[in-house]
């Protein structure tokens, strides 16, 4: 074999030899591009599988490390505080935690700057050497203690709209690690973990804004259920209507009853209907505020008076209301209270009224029973201080009445010889308001006739009161109440009929229904009234 | 139409000073009292079968309305009004419209309102 065959043989050897080498490369290199590549996708996939911010973070640093083949890497975002702008480590990646804890927060400084501001990539291939590193107080760069970089790779992560949220590095510690392909990979994945950082506190925020949405739902349904409140919300055009348990339950209707705005309009009584009617629609149409009570009637057909409030919560392309949104509550029990209020205050006018004609009757038939201004007056202010006391006794007893010994003993309060009265009865016995005036007036007439004409006009005169049930009452019961005066003047009829007389024989006679005798006698006035027991009871 | 003198009036009222006071007041216009009822079963006794011109009905008899009384009247086309302190507001729905005497009310009241039961007499 020839030198020159030798020679060739050798060169093909060679060249044999060089091909097997760079296949072996090109082999290796496709190898690590088939690995990058499929790290990358996995990668992205993590990304994409929408994680809490703090997971998505440490991805994308992890991926960062693999991809990029550097010692360690960080995450620092950028937060905005009182001193200016500064960055937190939020993830890392190829060192522990504590490798960084005990440096202050990376400022802005000129190595930073351009990551932290967004300006762009700073890639060294020896940080050490950059024209930009140690140009800030205190001049030293890194400070004594850090993780040992040569090898430098900042990549700013920028959202869509063009704030920076922080920064991706990487480090290692010989210099010339990382090359353009590098870069260019970290600054796609940079753009993806923006995009999905954001996305992940966009998330975030509408769960909180969501959270407190419902706090404040669920404060405003305690606040309802404490005030009693139904709430109502009213689409004006489907005319649906949404009502709360309680403002279905002030119409007696149960939480899963259905209960749409036909229902509640059918339930207002025919009466109040008409005027609810009017006022939802001047509120859907003018969007005037809507506050009404009406009477509604219950499926179990119970009365109930419900007060109803409501305003546009959603206006229409003409002003009106598109949708309305209000509150129900049960007024039934003040209602009540404001009807038995009126009734009670009719009830007052009316006895108010009847007294003043009282007082006139006592004036005008006192007028003609006395002979002078000055007996006039001493009758008739006796007379309207007994109706007084009468009054005063049923206004204690809430004017439910009296019995027979309180009503002696109101009328003969203020009496000079009540001493003298003596009174014999077996049970005392309850009577009403109106046999309480009647009685309580006689009382005073029979006293007040036995100071000044019959047994207590003169000392050592005496009366004496009794009653019990009247023996010979065949059908109905009755009370027999006797007036027994002794000891004084003997007494003969009066010429002319006093009031006194009158009201006994005749008025006690007309409006109890009784049967009243006067004797005059020897012996003194003895008094004999016989009371049917139903016209005295309460 | 007949005058005042000798009209035969039924007065139904429970209260004994204000009976007292309606009869004085009659006496004195002329009139013949009838009654005076203070309860509902005599007031209808007498106002169905009494002879009676013309009758001042109490609007409540201790309790109860008098209602009733002034139905079997107008039957039997007896002129009558009401006395009450409630004034109209204390009649039934059937009633609203007649005639009401407001207590408390003086002689020349009842003269005008007794005048117009007169009137309406044949």
């Amino acid at each position: 074999m020839s030198s020159l065959a030798k020679a060739t043989s050798r060169a093909e050897e060679d060249e044999a030899d060089d091909l097997v080498a760079r296949l072996a490369a090109a082999e290796a290199a496709l190898a690590e591009e088939v690995r990058r590549s499929r790290a990358l996708n996995r990668i992205a996939e993590a990304i994409g599988a929408g994680h809490d911010a703090e997971t998505l973070v440490q991805t994308v640093v992890d991926g960062g490390v693999e991809l990029t083949g550097a010692q360690f890497g960080a995450f620092f975002y950028k937060v905005a505080g009182e001193a200016g702008e500064s960055f937190m480590l939020y993830s890392l990646s190829g060192a522990p935690r504590s490798a960084f804890e005990a440096f202050p927060m990376p400022r802005s400084t000129a190595v930073f700057a351009p990551t932290f501001q967004g300006a762009g990539v700073v890639r060294s291939d020896d940080i050490t050497r950059d024209p930009r590193y140690g140009r800030n107080a205190p001049y030293r760069g890194m400070p004594e203690g850090h993780l040992p970089v040569r090898s430098y790779l900042a990549v700013p992560v920028i959202t869509r709209q063009g704030s920076v949220l922080g920064g991706l590095f990487f480090g290692h510690p010989q210099p010339a690690r990382f090359g353009p392909h590098a870069e260019s990979l970290m600054v796609g994945l940079a753009a993806q973990a923006a995009v999905a950082i954001e996305s992940v506190r966009t998330h975030d925020a509408a769960h909180a804004e969501l959270a407190q949405r419902r706090d404040a739902e669920e404060r405003l349904k305690f606040a309802l259920e404490a005030g009693r409140l139904g709430a109502w919300e009213l689409d004006v055009e489907t005319r649906a209507y949404l009502a709360s348990d309680i403002c279905k339950a002030n119409y007696g209707r149960g939480p899963d009853d259905d209960f749409g705005f036909d229902d509640l309009v059918a339930s207002v009584d025919p009466d109040d209907r008409p005027r609810m009617i009017a006022a939802i629609e001047a509120a859907i149409r003018h969007g005037a505020d809507y506050d009404i009570e009406y009477r509604v009637r219950t499926p179990g057909g119970e009365i109930r008076w419900v007060h109803a409030r409501g305003r546009a919560a959603q206006t229409g392309d003409h002003g009106g209301a598109r949708r309305m949104a209000g509150v129900s509550l049960d007024v039934t029990a003040r209602k009540r209270a404001e009807e038995r209020q009126k009734l009670l205050v009719n009830e007052l006018n009316h006895r108010v009224k009847n007294t003043l004609v009282s007082v006139q009757s006592i004036a005008s038939q006192t007028l003609r029973t006395t002979d002078t201004p000055a007996a006039f007056r001493d009758a008739f202010e006796g007379r309207i201080m007994a109706l007084s006391h009468t009054h005063d006794l049923l206004t204690q007893q809430n004017w439910e009445g009296a019995s027979l010994r309180e009503i002696f003993d109101f009328e003969l309060e203020a009496f000079a010889a009540r001493d003298r009265i003596a009174f014999d009865y077996a049970r005392d016995v309850q009577l009403s308001p109106k046999a309480t005036v009647a009685l309580g007036m006689a009382i005073h007439e029979l006293a007040t006739n036995a100071l000044k004409y019959g047994a207590l006009s003169v000392p050592g005169g005496a009366v004496r009161v009794a009653w019990g049930p009247e023996p010979d009452a065949a059908d109905a019961p009755r009370l027999r109440l006797t007036w027994t005066e002794h000891g004084g003047p003997p007494v003969v009829p009066p010429r002319r009929h006093g009031f006194g007389a009158r009201l006994l024989e005749k008025g006690l006679a007309g409006e109890l229904s009784a049967q009243v005798a006067l004797a005059y006698d020897s012996l003194g006035l003895a008094c004999t009234m016989k009371l049917p027991i139903r016209a005295l009871e309460p | 139409m007949k005058t005042l003198a000798a009209l035969k009036v039924l007065v139904v009222e429970d209260e004994a000073l204000v009976s007292m006071l309606v009869e004085d007041m009659l006496s004195d216009l002329g009139c013949v009292v009838v009654g005076p009822a203070a309860e509902l079963e005599e007031a209808l006794r007498l106002a169905g079968g009494a002879d009676i011109d013309a009758a001042l009905l109490d609007v409540n008899l201790g309790g109860r309305p008098i209602f009733p009384v002034a139905d079997a009247l107008k039957e039997r086309g007896v002129p009558f009004a009401f006395a009450s302190g409630y004034g109209e507001a204390g009649l039934s729905e059937g009633h609203k419209g007649a005639t009401v005497l407001q207590k408390p009310f003086r002689e020349a009241d009842l003269r005008k309102v007794l005048e117009g039961l007169a009137a309406q007499l044949a």
